[in-house]
């Protein structure tokens, strides 16, 4: 579940970009009625790529999403 | 079959021994292409993987097929580095409607339930290797089919392999005169993790390229989703389609180059 809610957000960050630019902009406010752990949001809210991975996200997502990572 | 990059792109991630390995490796693919179009196929089939473009959670097809008339490459805002260098393509291709059909209905009647699709875009792993191979020339028909080497649970090896088997029964029971190439890079992003960008297995790759080279495709068959994802090799699906499909033809390799984040290689099988 927390692995399909992972990607999902990511997904979404990557294929939305005025979701993408609200999560930027305020990403608490747009974590807010997302179902992630304790961990996840806080993975998120760093923006931490490499955290997001371990937790789960596709390597391929976290590499696309614009403002998450660079490669 | 290559994973054929934007120099550029290798220019920054790996240095100019990057970019002077990635020019080579699309000088083969541009040679290959020469041979291929000498061939004046009537079709292209081209087995490559999604990354999460064209398909999303909302269904993750184990093998997918292509049909229509025609397909889009991807347009998206912000593409990352690979997508963005199919910008100057043209943006629409016609498809082999009759090929696909056949590959697809003759699966779904024989035991082979391929998922298909009306609506799904090219991203990159078709679409760059096949302009390399032609360049301005103008594509076949395409028949596109995706492998999903990314989402596990993927498709087994074996289930890869017979499926190229299928493939070449349809072809031969055609009246059409078919290529076929297989797209993604050998070893890279082991067990896709971030942490590991950069590392490659070139013993694996080189155990693979021998398998190939020596038409030995029992152990191809036998490698393991663990095994792939260990090495980073996921991305050998498409080959291992690709193989079914023209086995016991033996691989000839033309390109092997190691790169820090990927090993870059080109193989051709000449069937005629």
């Amino acid at each position: 579940m927390s692995r399909y809610a992972v990607n999902s957000l990511l997904y979404r960050l990557k294929k939305d970009s005025a979701y993408r630019a609200r999560f930027l902009s305020e990403p608490e406010a747009a974590l807010a009625d997302v179902d992630l752990t304790p961990e996840e949001r806080k993975a998120f809210l760093a923006r931490d790529a490499r955290r997001i991975n371990e937790l789960g996200g596709y390597l391929h997502l976290v590499m696309s999403v614009p403002g998450i990572a660079g490669h | 079959m290559s994973h054929v990059l934007d120099p550029e792109y290798y220019d920054h991630a790996c240095g100019q021994i990057g970019r002077r390995m990635v020019e080579e490796v699309m000088a083969e693919i541009r040679a290959l292409g020469d041979r291929c179009v000498a061939q004046r196929p009537d079709a292209l089939i081209i087995v490559a993987d999604d990354h999460l473009n064209a398909f999303s959670f909302n269904a993750v097809p184990a093998l997918c097929v292509r049909i229509g008339t025609h397909v889009d490459r991807m347009v998206q805002e912000e593409a990352e580095a690979f997508d963005r260098a199919l910008e100057g393509m043209p943006l629409r291709y016609p498809l082999h409607e009759s090929l696909a059909g056949a590959i697809l209905e003759r699966g779904i009647r024989e035991g082979f339930d391929l998922a298909f699709s009306w609506e799904a875009p090219l991203d990159h792993a078709f679409l760059s290797p096949a302009n390399t191979m032609y360049g301005t020339r103008a594509l076949p028909p395409l028949v596109p089919i995706w492998v999903n080497c990314f989402v596990a649970p993927q498709p087994t090896a074996a289930r890869c392999f017979a499926l190229g088997q299928h493939i070449a029964r349809v072809v031969a029971a055609s009246p059409w005169n078919v290529a076929i190439i297989g797209t993604g890079g050998l070893s890279h992003f082991p067990q896709l993790s971030l942490a590991r960008v950069g590392e490659t297995d070139t013993v694996f790759d080189r155990r693979v390229l021998h398998w190939l080279g020596e038409g030995e495709y029992e152990p191809l068959c036998a490698l393991s989703a663990d095994e792939l994802d260990k090495a980073g090799e996921h991305e050998l699906l498409n080959w291992i389609v690709v193989a079914g499909a023209v086995t016991p033809a033996r691989a000839e390799l033309r390109y092997f180059g190691e790169l820090p984040r990927i090993n870059l290689t080109a193989v051709e099988w000449r069937l005629v």
